[in-house]
């Protein structure tokens, strides 16, 4: 019975004895603290937080970088061979990490992959007007569209390309539960809820990476998240809480890297509510919200107030005429009065608390100042799936707060303001029509002119009161070399060099 | 005795799961359609329908919950819709972690509770029993986000004895097993304390002492088998508002177990992880209940007459 207890005391105070014990010394581990955590790596489904882990071990053909331009990545060139085709010559000699090489087949069986309605594949719509892709010999793929496809590029950036033969042997459960790809790193083990470990793939096509293992942990709580970068526990942590960002500086052995998201955080109106319908109106309002005090008291001057339009300032069709609107709660007023607004209309401000950066209290702030020249403004803040199941019935009063990422082409941002978006009441036939010509032309300067003028025309009804472009926030271990802060969110750890 | 008094409760364990999972089942439903949150915004009207018929979304709601109970019967709750997987294998995968938090904790809280309350009771009034009872008013007024944010603070941070968050070995385990008994600790300290000052005045207590047993005897032999029940009543009840604090515990501590699972779940709203995990928070309460119920039968007789 003596024995019995003591036995089990020790085997319960042996881990304390490991308490202390330094990691081989040999190993470089980078760990990170990532705020959102995929729920599962079947590649295409969940956020760009599986794409974040996944990316690190299969690639596509090109990637965006951490300004979210284009690069080559499993596709050296490509080249339009008439409107419907793209052709694309694959990276040579590259090797999955299981030693079989990369080729046209793969990505052929990629595309396959996608189309399936059954994969449910997130990105999926990003390559919808894809319409077959054929391997014309080992390294060149082309790509047949149903209609001009401008954006195909930046669709496939978002596509990950799997290993046919794998992918074959182990079926999508397989491929999920053990991801392997031609990427930097090779998947070693990942525990759901808590932590993805990865090891440097040492004969990667673009140099092996500086480290030998990468840990990326899951921790949900913005402050346990900063304590963990602060103890030296993580040395990059994910979405510094806005309020933390001077205990990371002070710390003294971290700092905060940021960039501007594509994201635009807009209030969109509901134009079927009078007075909305009233473009006068709107644009009163815009007059009435001091966007740089926000950014610079709720943002702490991290991203950038919106020059009068959805895209930010690094997006294709981004128009530079357009600016905010300035601070004039005096003209914001007489506006109203002249338009002959009545001010006890009640002015609900719709908003989900905390899927944005600091989200709610900026919707405060814009109540207050509603507030301040006479408006009835108030702040309904609302779980996700609330908000969602008011979005889907387009139901959401006359304003709401909402975040539309461009990912670097307007295209993607102004479908939310056409029909077809179905997330937006106001209808403009003009509108519409821009949209659908820039959709269907490969000419880039034609598009970009055409986004200009729907960007003007935008400013100038106000669909929305087009807000910030919202920033991306790490924390960085000041002995790390070679991280920088995506605005896209996903890791780049390839170049990444501990002290 | 107690046997058939364990089968007899097993018995009703059924019924009390049928209407959690009836409970769950409509409160999912009424809450939003599942496949307009969980698919991206940008998805295709295929993949709608294919979600939409794999959760018999398509059937009227009778029928749904129907085939949900039938499933149910097999122990299936379906495939989970973020992780690959079948819903109860994922909320299993995570239910180790949150047993073993939980029961740190509820252990903890018992051994230190019971202590800090008998502290208290024998040296009544006295410096010990101040400073314990104080700061067990002001632990049960803390909130536990608080109590965890400061805990690092200190004990990860300034001492860094201790990681600030995750799951491992022991020392991962010492702070949110802590903040999670903290919940449940100062009350345990002031129930014991209450009833081991009502029963010292007691003519059992009385006469033993007047027979000539010393106090120490005294309060092992008469007092604390007696001040037992109250506790493990009060634990009884508990149960649920450690698992409910759990949710909050492992947030803070990035701690792999069903309460940030269910509560992430409920966001996606991953319906056959929600109801699984639930399930599973409902089962591990009824049988936690059960055992105390039990517990208290074997310390006392008059239960088991009863």
């Amino acid at each position: 019975m003596y024995r019995r207890s003591f036995s089990a005391l020790s085997a319960l105070l042996a881990p304390l004895l490991v308490i202390g014990t330094p990691a081989l010394a040999a190993d470089k581990v980078l760990t990170i603290g990532a705020a959102v955590f995929p729920d599962t790596l079947k590649p295409g489904i969940g956020s760009f937080a599986s794409q974040s882990l996944l990316v690190q071990t299969n690639e596509q053909l090109v990637q965006r970088d951490n300004k979210g331009d284009l690069q080559p990545t499993l596709a050296t060139s490509w080249e339009l061979i008439d409107p419907l085709t793209m052709r694309f010559h694959l990276r040579q000699g590259v090797k999955f990490t299981d030693g079989v090489e990369f080729t046209s087949e793969d990505v052929v069986y990629t595309i396959k992959y996608v189309q399936d309605p059954q994969t449910a594949y997130g990105a999926a719509a990003r390559i919808s007007q894809v319409e077959s892709a054929t391997a014309v010999d080992k390294y060149t793929v082309e790509i047949k569209t149903k209609a001009a496809f401008p954006t195909l590029l930046r669709g496939m950036a978002e596509i990950l390309i799997l290993p046919k033969h794998y992918a074959e042997k182990v079926g999508t459960a397989g491929l999920a539960a053990k991801p392997m790809g031609t990427g930097p790193f090779v998947f070693q083990e990942w525990v759901p809820g808590d932590h993805y470990t990865l090891t440097a793939n040492k004969s990667y096509w673009g140099g092996a990476p500086k480290v030998d293992k990468v840990v990326i942990r899951t921790i949900p709580d913005g402050s346990t998240r900063v304590a963990a970068l602060v103890s030296g526990e993580a040395q990059i942590i994910e979405e510094v809480p806005i309020d933390l960002i001077d205990q990371v500086e002070a710390s003294g052995i971290s700092k905060i890297d940021s960039i501007a998201t594509s994201v635009g955080l807009v209030l969109t109106f509901d134009p079927t509510i009078k007075p909305f319908d009233n473009a006068k109106v709107r644009e009163a309002f815009d007059y009435a919200i001091d966007k740089p005090l926000i950014l610079k008291q709720i943002l702490k001057g991290k991203g950038e107030v919106l020059d009068g339009q959805v895209l930010t300032k690094s997006a294709l069709g981004y128009n530079p005429d357009l600016k905010a609107r300035p601070y004039d709660p005096a003209k914001a007023k007489q506006m109203l009065v002249e338009a002959g607004y009545d001010f006890n209309t009640p002015v609900p401000i719709l908003t989900q608390n905390g899927k944005y950066v600091s989200d709610t209290d900026i919707c405060q702030a814009i109540a207050g100042m509603l507030t301040k020249i006479g408006v009835k403004a108030t702040v309904n803040a609302v779980e996700g799936g609330t908000f969602q199941t008011m979005a889907n019935g387009l139901k959401m009063g006359p304003l709401h707060m909402i975040g539309w990422y461009s990912l670097g082409d307007a295209d993607f941002a102004t479908v939310w303001y056409t029909k077809a978006g179905h997330r937006t009441l106001w209808y403009s036939e003009d509108y519409e029509k821009m949209f659908t010509a820039a959709r269907s032309t490969n000419d880039e300067k034609e598009r970009v002119r055409i986004y200009h003028e729907m960007g003007a025309l935008a400013y100038k009804e106000s669909p929305s009161l087009f807000l910030f472009g919202l920033p991306s926030l790490y924390g960085v271990n000041k002995d790390l070399k070679g991280f920088g802060a995506a605005a896209d969110k996903v890791l780049r750890l390839t170049k990444v060099e501990l002290k | 005795m107690i046997l058939p008094y364990i089968l007899r409760r097993l018995a009703f364990l059924p019924l009390t799961l049928l209407l959690v999972a009836l409970a769950t089942f409509v409160v999912l439903r009424l809450t939003g359609n599942p496949v307009d949150i969980f698919l991206d915004i940008n998805r295709t009207p295929e993949q709608v329908e294919a979600l939409t018929r794999r959760l018999h979304l398509d059937l009227p709601i009778p029928a749904q919950f129907l085939i949900f109970l039938g499933d149910l019967l097999h122990g299936d709750f379906g495939e989970s819709l973020q992780f690959s997987g079948s819903a109860a294998e994922v909320v299993w995968q995570r239910a180790g972690a949150t047993l073993q938090l939980a029961g740190t904790a509820l252990g903890l809280a018992v051994l230190l509770g019971v202590s800090g309350g008998i502290v208290c009771a024998v040296w009544r009034d006295r410096a010990a029993d101040a400073v314990i009872s104080s700061i067990a008013v002001a632990g049960q007024s803390m909130p536990s986000f608080w109590l965890g944010m400061l805990l690092i603070e200190f004990f990860a941070l300034q001492l860094r004895w201790l990681p600030t968050s995750g799951y491992g070995d022991l020392k991962h385990l010492v702070l949110p097993a802590f903040t999670l008994a903290a919940i449940l600790l100062p009350n345990f300290v002031l129930i014991t304390r209450t009833s081991i000052l009502e029963l010292m005045g007691e003519q059992f207590v009385v006469t033993g002492r007047s027979k000539g047993m010393s106090r120490g005897r005294v309060l092992l032999t008469h007092i604390l088998p007696n001040a037992v029940n109250p506790v493990l009543s009060f634990l009884g009840i508990q149960i649920g508002t450690l698992m409910a604090g759990s949710i909050i515990t492992e947030t803070i501590y990035a701690w792999p177990g069903v309460g940030r699972l269910l509560i992430n779940s409920i966001f996606h709203r991953d319906v056959p992880v929600v109801e699984a995990a639930i399930f599973f928070i409902a089962t591990s309460i009824a049988l936690a209940n059960l055992a105390v119920d039990v517990l208290q039968m074997l310390i006392d007789p008059r239960i088991r007459r009863a």
